[in-house]
């Protein structure tokens, strides 16, 4: 079949694919339920919640908002060469993306260890019972997702290549799932309290 | 053309981010600056999911959904906030 014809208007073959897409929607349903749960306990501890995320760097967060949203925007032209059969430049920009991955997750150990550093592991309080939980859940995700392009960047530099659009989509949709996933957790997590 | 919407969406999703950044610095109160802060992230959510992930070619259905479940997250949080 010639993906590059498929009818993204048909119900069935959203971009990137139909079970990524259910697979999207329950992940952003379990965050969303844990992060309405983080809330809701917040309620009871308001000033617990509200010191604590004063202890959380926001500059670290920022900085690793911008780490993710430039590399979706990389993973973005990156298909976009691709579907143009620009491999050479396609990979260049896969590269930059998973760049962005491993800054993001560079700067997030060097949060980590300085919360450890501070005592403030995951039984410290509540707060940082769902801080470490929903953070470390995210950056799960983005190992996984490291993986996935590091597999379809070996696929594209093979001599011939036999990476189909589908599987290339479908890895760039995961990738930006952990951008939506990191968009809900920043705010709830390092600003609202 | 999609050269120039990838940067201005880019662009656009890390003024947003900083934006919500800075509203903490402010001083109006901390559920007004939550809600200014949710709204900020909605907008960079729907940005990634319809630019970046191309959902804005898709089927209505999943334009919807995601709509959908952006708006009860955010009602939600905004609820309890």
């Amino acid at each position: 079949m010639d993906l590059t014809k498929v009818n993204v208007k048909n119900i069935y073959y959203p971009p990137g694919g139909i079970l990524l897409w259910i697979i999207i929607f329950l992940e952003l349903f379990t965050f969303g339920m844990a992060l309405v749960a983080m809330v809701v306990y917040s309620k009871d501890e308001p000033e617990v919640f509200h010191n604590s995320r004063l202890l959380l760097n926001t500059t670290f967060g920022l900085t690793n908002t911008v780490f993710l949203l430039t590399s979706g925007f990389f993973m973005a032209k990156s298909v976009q060469s691709f579907k143009a059969n620009n491999n050479e430049k396609s990979s260049l920009y896969l590269k930059l993306t998973m760049l962005g991955g491993f800054l993001f997750l560079l700067l997030k150990s060097f949060e980590y260890f300085e919360k450890i550093e501070a005592g403030l592991t995951i039984g410290h309080n509540t707060f940082f019972t769902f801080y470490w939980m929903l953070t470390l859940f995210h950056v799960i995700h983005v190992l996984v997702g490291l993986v996935i392009l590091s597999s379809v960047f070996v696929g594209l530099n093979k001599k011939k290549s036999k990476l189909e659009l589908e599987d290339f989509e479908a890895s760039a949709t995961f990738w930006h799932m952990c951008d939506l996933i990191w968009l809900m957790l920043f705010p709830v997590i390092y600003l609202i309290f | 053309m999609k050269n120039n919407m990838y940067i201005k969406v880019l662009i656009s999703l890390l003024v947003l981010t900083i934006l919500a950044a800075l509203v903490v610095t402010l001083d109006i109160g901390l559920k007004v600056a939550a809600a200014i802060i949710l709204v900020l992230f909605m907008l960079k959510f729907l940005g990634v999911a319809f630019y970046f992930m191309e959902l804005k070619t898709a089927h209505i259905f999943w334009k919807s959904a995601v709509l959908i479940f952006m708006s009860i997250f955010l009602g939600i949080i905004l609820i309890i906030v």
